[in-house]
């Protein structure tokens, strides 16, 4: 799935936005690198809509500024969106046309003429609703809307991909469903993909950079790797022993690394990142079944950073 | 990518001019006639047409079968006159219920949230959303009425067909005029129930509280004529009154209408009062859309 040959920075400088007494976000910044799949994370009411609202031009900040590729989106106004595949929160369509009716719609608008009917079957097709296409939307799940929201929002191939907590109100199926589609938009194209959610895992699994929100406030920014690593989350090695007298050796060797747990038939120690290579080579492998490493999650940093906000 | 592509001078955006623009180039005709057509469609669709259409010509239809007793009102104007006063009471009243909802109902489906994120600015959209519903409104009432219409020709002939194509204008102008509210009512309003309330509050003032105000009032007070032409013309339903009864010849049951009739207000500033009637509502819907979050 190729979703544009070009790609642009995103830059949100000193952005504050406020509604009467209710401060939206406070001096937030934050640069989204070209090509990048950038996740935005925070609890409800962290600020992560009005960032989007503003980046595409919904609203408009109080102070600061956003670029996209360089240009103002304030003095954009419509035509920022015709760089931005945008897939709001709450996207619905109306119930009586037919999943092809509505991107025909969007492929109009966005001045798709001669390439329109191609690219409505290849969106069709990245988002698997070609059989629900003549459909009407009324029949369509959940998951086929926001799939069929997507699907509007890759139509035109844009460089930028904003998608607004995507998985919100979908089954564990159709989460998952959503998530291999933009791990291939991800690794198929060079889009810079920026999602918003207050789910850990899923910005974890999808995202290779991320900024924390917390109150309106910018709490963390950076690769998930250094993210974690800062926010001192650990790394757990868990490993399958044959029998309680390989286990006891094993912990021998590895208690100096951190702290270890006995199971049945299995050792784990929770270790800092940056020790997991030494504590592979002490092992001797000959004793060992299974090994499985879990990297830290976003958990820590995420946990961290809301805490320095109540702090 | 799109076929718009935009220019490298101006750093790949185009040159805006200003947030409020409607741009009036072929993309923002383009734009309007895209929304127009989708919101024709579901009105089609959701049989919303019919169903106006059905109404219009059962209500005049049935008021034509009556005065062709003995007890009701006999020669064309007079039965145009009574369909005049019909359509001031139901046309309103339809295009209230048939519009209310076309901006707050779509933000209730989700529908109004994939519309923003689409590169269209808010005032093309309002418009577009008016453009197809007053399409699919304007057909129902020519539609239904003419039905009416062709029965009135075979009993009378020819005779008063002008009269009756004033009233069909007329008809038309005011549906359109109470549309506009709606469509204006819709911006505004936070949920549809509170669009609903509003949009019968709206009715209520205009085709029944109004005019009887300016009666109470032309009773109790010696008042100048700027005075009540004012009062025509900050009411639709009266400018469609005095418009088309004043036209006919034939007051009726017109009751402020009649009086009006003679007032020095002419055709022209009442068609043009009509127009800014349309106008203003649609403007300020646009303008209001436009602060709309969502």
């Amino acid at each position: 799935m190729n979703i544009g040959d070009h790609t642009m920075r995103i830059e949100f400088s000193d952005i504050t936005k406020t509604y009467g007494n209710v401060t939206a976000l406070e001096a937030v910044s934050i640069d989204i690198p070209a090509g990048s799949t950038f996740g935005v994370l925070g609890t409800n009411g962290a600020g992560k809509t009005t960032l989007f609202e503003l980046l595409v031009g919904h609203d408009h900040q109080d102070s600061g500024e956003i670029t996209v590729g360089g240009q103002s989106v304030a003095n954009g106004g419509s035509n920022v969106r015709e760089h931005i595949g945008f897939l709001p929160e709450r996207v619905g369509f109306p119930g009586l046309l037919t999943g092809r009716e509505v991107l025909e719609i969007h492929g109009r608008i966005r001045s798709l003429n001669t390439a329109r009917a191609p690219r409505i079957e290849a969106v069709l097709e990245t988002v698997d609703l070609t059989d629900a296409a003549d459909r009407q939307v009324a029949g369509y799940s959940n998951g086929m809307q926001t799939r069929l929201g997507l699907a509007a929002a890759l139509l035109a191939e844009p460089p930028i991909l904003v998608l607004d907590e995507p998985t919100a109100g979908l089954d564990p199926r159709g989460v998952e469903t959503f998530h291999q589609l933009v791990e291939e938009i991800s690794q198929t194209s060079d889009a810079t993909i920026i999602i918003s959610s207050h789910d850990l895992h899923e910005i974890e699994r999808l995202c290779n950079a991320v900024a924390i929100l917390h109150e309106g406030r910018l709490k963390a920014a950076g690769s998930v790797e250094v993210l974690t690593e800062t926010a001192g989350g650990t790394t757990e090695i868990t490993i399958s022993v044959p029998d309680d007298d390989t286990a006891g050796r094993l912990v021998d060797i590895i208690r100096p690394f951190g702290t270890t747990i006995v199971g049945e038939e299995q050792v784990t120690l929770s270790c800092h990142p940056s020790e997991v290579v030494e504590v592979i080579e002490q092992l001797d492998t000959r004793y060992m079944e299974d090994i499985d490493i879990e990297k830290p999650g976003l958990d820590a940093a995420f946990h961290a950073a809301v805490e320095v906000g109540r702090s | 990518m799109t076929d718009k592509q935009p220019s490298v001078a101006d750093g790949g955006y185009d040159t805006v001019h200003g947030v409020a623009t409607f741009g009036w180039t072929d993309g923002g005709l383009r734009d309007v006639c895209t929304i127009a057509t989708t919101e024709y469609r579901l009105a089609v669709k959701n049989r919303w047409a019919i169903a106006l259409t059905a109404i219009f010509a059962a209500f005049s239809l049935g008021l034509l079968t009556f005065s062709g007793s003995s007890v009701g009102p006999d020669g064309f104007e007079r039965v145009i006159g009574s369909l005049a006063v019909l359509a001031v009471y139901l046309v309103p009243l339809a295009a209230l219920a048939f519009g209310y909802d076309a901006i707050v109902g779509a933000e209730d489906s989700g529908w109004l949230a994939a519309l923003f994120a689409l590169p269209i600015t808010r005032g093309r959209l309002a418009i577009g959303t008016y453009v197809g519903r007053s399409i699919a409104l304007t057909g129902s009432i020519l539609i239904g009425f003419s039905l009416a219409g062709i029965l009135l020709v075979r009993d009378f002939g020819l005779a008063g067909w002008n009269g009756f194509l004033a009233f069909l204008l007329g008809t038309v102008g005011l549906g359109l005029v109470f549309l506009a509210i709606a469509l204006l009512i819709s911006t505004v309003a936070a949920a549809k129930t509170h669009a609903l309330g509003a949009a019968l509050l709206i009715w209520a003032w205009f085709v029944l509280v109004h005019d009887l105000l300016a009666l109470g009032l032309i009773s109790a007070f010696e008042l100048p004529e700027f005075a009540l032409e004012a009062m025509v013309l900050t009411n639709p339903a009266g400018i469609f009154r005095v418009l088309v009864l004043g036209a006919l010849d034939a007051g009726g049951d017109a009751g402020f209408a009649t009086i009006m009739a003679n007032t020095g207000l002419s055709t022209a500033l009442l068609i043009i009062a009509m127009l800014a009637w349309i106008v203003i509502p649609i403007a300020l819907a646009s303008s209001m859309l436009g602060r709309r979050r969502i």
